[in-house]
């Protein structure tokens, strides 16, 4: 079992015919992952890597019975192409990109949340089932199958933590990269939640970062309901406090979002905290022994 | 991107937000016509994108208007924590029978943009947030829709606002969240909000802050942006790096924030190393984007050495390595160069920075890459 994702998942590609998506998904068939079409308008008929493309998502859902859509597609038309996603019935929509506009985030947010759909990223590496199935960029070669469950906020350090899991023999069930924007399309209680109902998985690990509330916030879905032990890394505990903007802001977080405040939430709530990222393995190798 | 108070301030009087009288001053006697224009008393404001302006001394109030130019000769030569004034806004000042702070943003958890308003605060605005946060009136609005006058109306009652005023501040508020949307706001804020005697609603101090990645969507603020930037760091930005000039004297270039703010945790458990910048080389790497990310890694004044830690998952960090070994070659370097690269095309990766004398670690921890820099420079961790 995993979450999310498994062997059987039926995979179509937007953005398939750029540079990053062609390349991509090789490495995601390589992988064994199920691609079963990909989009780019315009470029309906073509083949990328056998894979058949589409001028538009209804086409390839038309054609194919499709879970999961991964996006590798310009900022300025994220939204356009997650809607169009959303709207041809896909129900859990990956989206890789970089640099997609706040504003255009809280509206794909928000019209997943109407229709039901999983939104991950952007500017997430994606998810990855070790052995199943691969969907987004994270390197295969840094993951292993096994029980611990990752979420990540950075996509490099998930890849990092994994690698270091799998030195000393632990792999995962399956590994999520949130993205790092401002705002994401799943917050991690969403993926704590669905770890925490798998029953794969003995151990979450959640790699977090500066800024923000996410781990605040999810340190009460712990307190509360989390029946298996979960062990967390903040990145950024010695980075200086940015420039200050305005108030809003420091208003909405109330002092909360630093390092020392999401470190001490969750060691409120019985959480393992590795203060430094190699410390994350042994906390490990005692919670799943 | 944030915007000068007087950028702003004309934005939102395009929106119609009233601002009190007056105008932006580049010199003093500028600033005298201006204040003979409007009569004193009035406010001079100098215009530099700090926070705790008012508390640095950024602003002074002027009775008498033969010393307006006197006083604004002398703000226009200071620096506020090491910024130099684009120039003085010089306001009429009001009469305030009561502050308001007022502020659009975007709450991170549930992806929403929310409008707060509080009738405590001024420039203690964030210390109310953290003692007293039920004195901040909150309202999430959907992304899906519009803001409409009837949804803000209870939140402005709650702060004792009632007859024109009250419709006045909804009316302001309505405003203020089409600029918010419009402009791609990050933050917009009127802080304070003044009702004055004579009952009219002014923006005293206006704050836009614009999300950076959707300035495609505003040409002539983006083009702005570019101008002040050098071609190496608009080819930075295009590629969607982001580098921050620190202090300390390891060079770094990271792939991902995450991992370099996590490699920099590291290195700051040594007190002789300390990173001399925050250099996250985004999802683009390409040979020549290396090749910048090497060189102004190379400018910072106090390096002994430099760290390179990278992932290829999007990023071909095989191509990436060739920028690297470009650099070390044409400018001979003999620097320490420490890297960890792993993920795909590694093997390659390798191949070409140890040719070119990087000591390369290929552990996958991080933390054995920092030791082995400790020792290379002789130095023990606290």
């Amino acid at each position: 079992m995993s979450i999310l994702i498994d062997k059987n998942t039926k995979v179509l590609v937007q953005g398939i015919t750029g540079n990053i998506g062609t390349t991509q998904t090789r490495y995601m068939l390589e992988e064994g992952t199920n691609i079963v079409a990909g989009v780019t308008p315009g470029k309906g008929g073509l083949k990328v890597e056998n894979v058949p493309v589409f001028d538009t998502v209804e086409e390839a859902v038309n054609n194919f019975p499709i879970d999961v859509s991964l996006l590798f597609v310009p900022a300025r038309v994220a939204k356009d192409s997650v809607l169009e996603a959303i709207d041809a019935g896909i129900k859990t929509v990956v989206l890789i990109t970089e640099h997609t506009p706040v504003h255009d985030v809280m509206e794909m947010k928000a019209y997943a949340l109407q229709k039901n759909a999983i939104l991950i990223g952007p500017t997430t590496p994606g998810i990855i089932t070790p052995g199943e199935c691969k969907i987004g960029i994270l390197p295969a070669n840094m993951f292993c199958q096994g029980q611990v469950g990752i979420i990540s906020r950075s996509g490099t350090l998930a890849y990092e933590v994994a690698a270091n899991l799998c030195a000393i023999g632990i792999g995962q069930s399956t590994v999520v990269g949130m993205g790092a924007d401002r705002v994401t399309g799943t917050n991690l209680v969403d993926i704590l939640k669905l770890f925490n109902q798998d029953k794969d998985t003995k151990v979450v690990v959640i790699v977090g970062e500066v800024g923000g509330t996410q781990e605040e916030d999810t340190a009460e879905f712990i307190r509360k309901e989390m029946s298996k032990p979960v062990v967390a890394y903040i990145a950024g505990t010695s980075v200086p406090p940015g420039k200050r903007m305005g108030h809003a802001g420091a208003i909405i977080e109330g002092g909360k979002g630093s390092a020392k405040s999401k470190i001490e939430s969750l060691l409120a709530s019985d959480v393992k905290i590795a203060n430094r990222l190699y410390e994350i393995p042994s906390l490990v190798k005692e919670l799943i022994s | 991107m944030r915007l000068h108070e007087y950028e702003a301030e004309k934005i939102f009087s395009k929106y119609g937000i009233n601002i009190p009288l007056g105008g932006l001053a580049k010199t003093p006697q500028e600033a005298k016509q201006i204040a003979e224009s409007i009569d004193v008393p009035v406010v001079l404001k100098s215009q530099v994108l700090v926070g705790g302006r008012g508390k640095a001394g950024g602003v002074k109030i002027v009775d008498n208007l033969d010393e307006v130019d006197i006083v604004a000769d002398k703000m226009l030569k200071t620096e506020l924590k090491g910024y130099k004034p684009e120039g003085l806004l010089v306001l009429k000042k009001v009469d305030i029978k009561k502050e308001i702070y007022l502020g659009i943003t975007i709450d991170r958890t549930s992806g929403t943009p929310i409008i707060m308003i509080s009738t405590e605060g001024g420039i203690n605005i964030e210390e109310v947030s953290r003692k007293n946060p039920e004195k901040i009136f909150k309202f999430s609005v959907n992304p899906l829709q519009n803001l409409y006058p009837y949804q803000v109306i209870s939140i402005v009652k709650k702060i004792g606002l009632t007859g024109e005023p009250l419709v006045e501040t909804v009316n302001i508020i309505v405003k203020l969240y089409k600029v918010f949307r419009e402009y791609d706001g990050l933050i917009a804020e009127i802080n304070p909000l003044v009702l004055t005697e004579e009952g009219k609603v002014l923006c005293v101090d206006a704050v836009l802050e614009i999300d950076d990645s959707a300035l495609f969507r505003h040409p002539e603020l983006n083009k702005r942006k570019l101008d002040a930037m050098s071609e190496r760091d608009k080819r930075l930005m295009k590629k969607g790096a982001t580098f921050v000039k620190l202090n300390g004297n390891i060079g770094l270039v990271c792939s991902g924030a995450g991992l370099a703010m996590a490699t920099m945790d590291m290195i700051s458990d040594y007190p002789a190393l300390s990173p001399a910048n925050f250099l996250e080389t985004g999802g683009g790497i390409t040979s020549d984007l290396m090749v910048d990310c090497m060189e102004l890694v190379l400018e910072q004044p106090k390096l002994d050495a430099i760290f390179i830690n990278l992932y290829g998952g999007i990023n071909p960090i095989h191509e990436g390595a060739k920028g690297i070994a470009k650099v070390i070659r044409e400018r001979k370097l003999n620097i320490p160069i420490v890297a960890k690269a792993l993920g795909n095309r590694q093997e390659e990766t390798w191949e070409t920075l140890e040719e070119v004398g990087v000591h390369i670690i290929k552990e996958s921890e991080s933390q054995k890459a920092v030791e082995f820099l400790a020792k290379l420079l002789g130095v023990k961790a606290k």
